[in-house]
């Protein structure tokens, strides 16, 4: 059987977000997808080395007043973080990362090493347009 | 598969996955799966109730055979063939 894949646009750099990235990923990569993620404009932030999964440095796209409560279900429960959910499925399946360079740029990231050892490039939009024709599946968040 | 056929099984792999909410369960099982051999047995202990569904569909799609589910006091017990 084919390998299915996957286009992912992560625009959004909060933690909610994030997680949720995460743990679509993982079914995806469950199911053997190759994924391809593009990392558009907030979501380079969180990328950067200095941010990643600390969360007193990501906020919540949604109720942002319950964002402790919201960590604390999470631990609770034993769930990754994004950061976590990201490197374990890239160890399952074919998971690429790519930063989108205007996005890196804007956020002070000039170069791979700006970014948290999970990234794989640097790209420009006509990669990520390119991924969404070539993709099974098309997600933005 | 009855519960009772499904207790008597040659077990190769015990998944216990009971302390991760989904997707905890899923990923386990996958990497799991990858340990054992063709024709195998796996069981998968999983307390979240998204894994009964999740993982019989997980089978087919993988192409594993599914044998069935024993529902125990908070837990399930999921059992499948790997292909």
């Amino acid at each position: 059987m084919e390998q299915k894949k996957m286009c992912l646009g992560l625009f959004s750099g909060s933690v909610d977000k994030l997680t949720a990235a995460g743990i679509i990923l993982s079914g995806a990569v469950a199911d053997d997808m190759k994924v391809d993620i593009y990392v558009l404009l907030q979501g380079a932030r969180a990328f950067r080395k200095d941010i990643g999964d600390n969360p007193d440095k990501l906020q919540m796209a949604e109720n942002p007043n319950m964002k402790a409560e919201f960590l604390q279900s999470l631990k609770n429960l034993k769930v990754k973080t994004w950061v976590e959910f990201f490197r374990e499925c890239k160890t399952i399946s074919d998971v690429k990362i790519h930063i989108c360079g205007l996005a890196g740029k804007i956020w002070g990231g000039e170069k791979l090493d700006d970014f948290i050892d999970i990234a794989d490039d640097i790209c420009g939009i006509g990669a990520y347009i390119t991924a969404t024709q070539e993709a099974d599946v098309n997600l933005f968040i | 598969m009855t519960p009772e056929e499904l207790k008597n099984l040659q077990v190769t792999k015990i998944v216990d996955a009971r302390g991760t909410a989904c997707p905890g369960p899923l990923l386990e099982a996958k990497k799991a799966a990858g340990t054992i051999k063709s024709g195998e047995i796996m069981e998968v202990l999983s307390a979240d109730e998204g894994t009964k569904s999740d993982l019989p569909k997980w089978c087919s799609k993988q192409g594993h055979e599914y044998l069935g589910t024993i529902e125990e006091s908070g837990f399930f017990r999921i059992f499948m063939k790997k292909k």
